[in-house]
């Protein structure tokens, strides 16, 4: 209970220590001295509701809504002895290690590394990790058997062309696709290869990013989203990039072309001047990684099937823009269908089921040998665009449930890290992974994280 | 805080939701002219470039004489685009040849602000004139659509007129 209660205090009085000057000033308006001269008035309200609160109060009320929800507030924010633990940090993991990742580690606990250019601080989560990770001490996971054979297969991918290695993490919600995609990029990562992550491809399509129609691609191009993903791109694989020379002549619009032998950072650092020529210049930067052998390459997606669905865009007239019309999710179609390849390097997605904005396309359900979930019949129309896309992708099975070791390792970070509001024994572990019938998300969020047992 | 037409447009809000400010201009409408011109859904109005606020300016003074835009062509899947040299010029003939008639556009036959009040006032100044049953009770400022009078009617009693604010 007390663990519990701590934790929400921790996640709900972020909203204001953020952005106090003097950490141990006690923010949280209605426990602030009222300055001089400034009379407190009681929550009172008019015969019509209205609400009469003083403007520093409003202020704070605006402050409050800008803030986001889990923000991890540092410990030195927290000098109240109701925030000082009686035990000593018992959540003490292993790192980790791509050495370590072998059939003997499965079921273990390992923490992710933090650095200054870690590949989930710069490209960003999927939002149920990010609140899973803003909860935990420290982002860790658990190595599954799922995650040696996903691990085997980027060992032999790294010797190989992409257009052999194009595979898509598929199973049931909440079974740990993304958080394999997550230990798959780690473990590049750790393994020097050149990384590209996009956490969340529904961003692609779902109309949040500007679009402008480009007459040479005859696509839309996606310029703001295009200069994102290079400037992180940079970041993370800096010292990687600071090796590697262009090979071939670059033409970019507007701008003398770029000679062969320049540095690719150099290429990058022209499209981060003008976002203009962002979209070129990444696809340029790819096809130049995709010739070089030195590091072999990963393209991760999550929310993979947003690539397949129809876009929510509209044109100028109005029609829905198909997906593939569109210059971001067009470069990863590319890469995912052996259109475009890297010499050395795969390309993996992984399936978001729970999406009901961009559910699993016909195409692609097709395409991976997944069960139907609607009767669909010859007559039932499929795109060829998307079937030209989606053919020769290869499909990885996520287990729907954790095995009991994994399970328990799962349960022991959780409960080490004194988020399990009910009594931790063999009774509870047993009681809830029966009644998630295994399934990672539902056996952590609706069975240990929200129920309550004495 | 973007002026266009007389109308404000906060900065904080979604253009796609700021356009409904316009008289005449719903959540439909709204959406379509942002789709014209090529405004996200999520786009703010001070994310709205200068050209994007002049365009919409240029189109909501006078809709019905807008230029007509047509179909772009859209790359197939082997498509591979020229080089990134190629002349605009070339550029904007191959689409020229490429690019198909575009149907009726329901764009062009909204009317906005003093436009669709001036409709609004006709309509009831024409009902007026030709002595019909509608006509007479905006003239009495009661009721047209016939609701009741015993009791309640207030909203008629106290907009209905001839000469109508739209």
């Amino acid at each position: 209970m007390l663990t519990l209660s701590v934790r929400c205090q921790r996640v709900s009085c972020q909203l204001l220590a953020s952005s106090s000057t003097s950490p141990l000033v006690q923010t949280r308006s209605y426990a602030t001295q009222p300055k001089k001269g400034q009379i407190v008035k009681q929550a009172s309200q008019g015969f019509k509701g209205k609400k009469n609160t003083s403007s520093g109060q409003m202020e704070h009320a605006k402050k409050d809504k800008k803030m986001m929800a889990f923000q991890p507030l540092p410990v030195s924010q927290l000098p109240h002895p109701l925030f000082e633990s009686d035990r000593p940090d018992t959540l003490a993991l292993q790192s980790f290690h791509p050495e370590m990742l072998t059939r003997v580690a499965e079921s273990q606990a390992l923490k992710f590394p933090h650095n200054e250019n870690d590949p989930f601080r710069i490209f960003g989560l999927p939002r149920n990790i990010l609140v899973e990770f803003r909860l935990l001490s420290k982002p860790c996971s658990v190595i599954r058997s799922v995650t040696i054979d996903a691990i085997n297969k980027l060992d032999a991918a790294s010797d190989k062309n992409s257009k052999e290695s194009r595979v898509v993490l598929t199973g049931p919600q909440g079974c740990g696709k993304s958080y394999l995609l997550l230990q798959a990029l780690q473990y590049c990562n750790a393994r020097d290869w050149l990384v590209l992550y996009i956490p969340r491809a529904t961003n692609l399509v779902n109309s949040t990013t500007a679009h402008t129609y480009d007459m040479r691609t005859r696509t839309y191009s996606q310029p703001i989203f295009a200069y994102q993903t290079l400037q992180r791109f940079l970041k993370v694989n800096a010292l990687r990039l600071e090796q590697l020379r262009t090979q071939t002549e670059i033409e970019i619009e507007r701008r003398p072309p770029v000679p062969p032998g320049t540095p690719l950072v150099e290429l990058i650092n022209i499209g981060l001047k003008d976002q203009g020529h962002a979209p070129t210049v990444l696809g340029a930067v790819l096809e130049e990684i995709g010739k070089q052998t030195i590091f072999p390459v990963l393209l991760a997606v999550d929310d993979f099937q947003a690539l397949y669905c129809k876009s929510h865009y509209r044109d100028q007239h109005f029609s829905a823009i198909k997906s593939y019309h569109l210059s971001m999710p067009r470069l990863l179609l590319e890469y995912a269908s052996g259109q475009k390849s890297f010499a050395r390097g795969a390309v993996f997605g992984a399936l978001s089921m729970g999406n009901t904005t961009f559910p699993l396309p016909l195409e692609l359900r097709e395409a991976l040998s997944l069960e139907h979930d609607r009767p669909c019949g010859p007559y039932v129309k499929r795109q060829p665009e998307l079937v030209e896309y989606a053919h020769g992708l290869e499909r990885l099975a996520v287990p729907g449930s954790l095995s009991v070791p994994e399970a328990a390792s799962v349960f022991e970070v959780w409960m080490k890290d004194r988020a399990v509001p009910s009594k931790p024994n063999d009774e509870l572990f047993l009681t809830k992974y029966s009644e998630a019938s295994g399934n990672a998300r539902a056996f952590v969020w609706k069975g240990l994280l929200s129920s309550m047992s004495a | 805080m973007v002026h266009v037409l007389g109308v404000q447009l906060p900065d904080y809000q979604y253009a796609r939701f700021a356009l409904t400010a316009f008289y005449g201009i719903g959540h439909k409408t709204a959406h379509r002219l942002c789709a014209r011109l090529q405004i996200h859904d999520k786009c703010k109005v001070r994310s709205l470039t200068p050209h994007q606020i002049t365009e919409l300016a240029a189109f909501l003074s006078s809709p019905s004489t807008s230029i007509p835009i047509p179909r772009f062509p859209l790359a197939t899947s082997s498509y591979k685009p020229p080089p990134a040299s190629t002349p605009l010029a070339v550029l904007k003939e191959e689409m020229k040849k490429l690019s198909q008639r575009a149907w009726a556009d329901p764009l062009r036959n909204i009317k906005i602000e003093s436009e669709a009040r001036r409709v609004v006032k006709d309509n009831i100044a024409h009902q007026r004139m030709i002595g019909s049953y509608v006509g007479k009770r905006h003239a009495m400022g009661l009721p047209v659509r016939g609701q009741n009078t015993q009791n309640n009617a207030r909203t008629a009693k106290k907009l209905n007129r001839v000469d109508r604010r739209g």
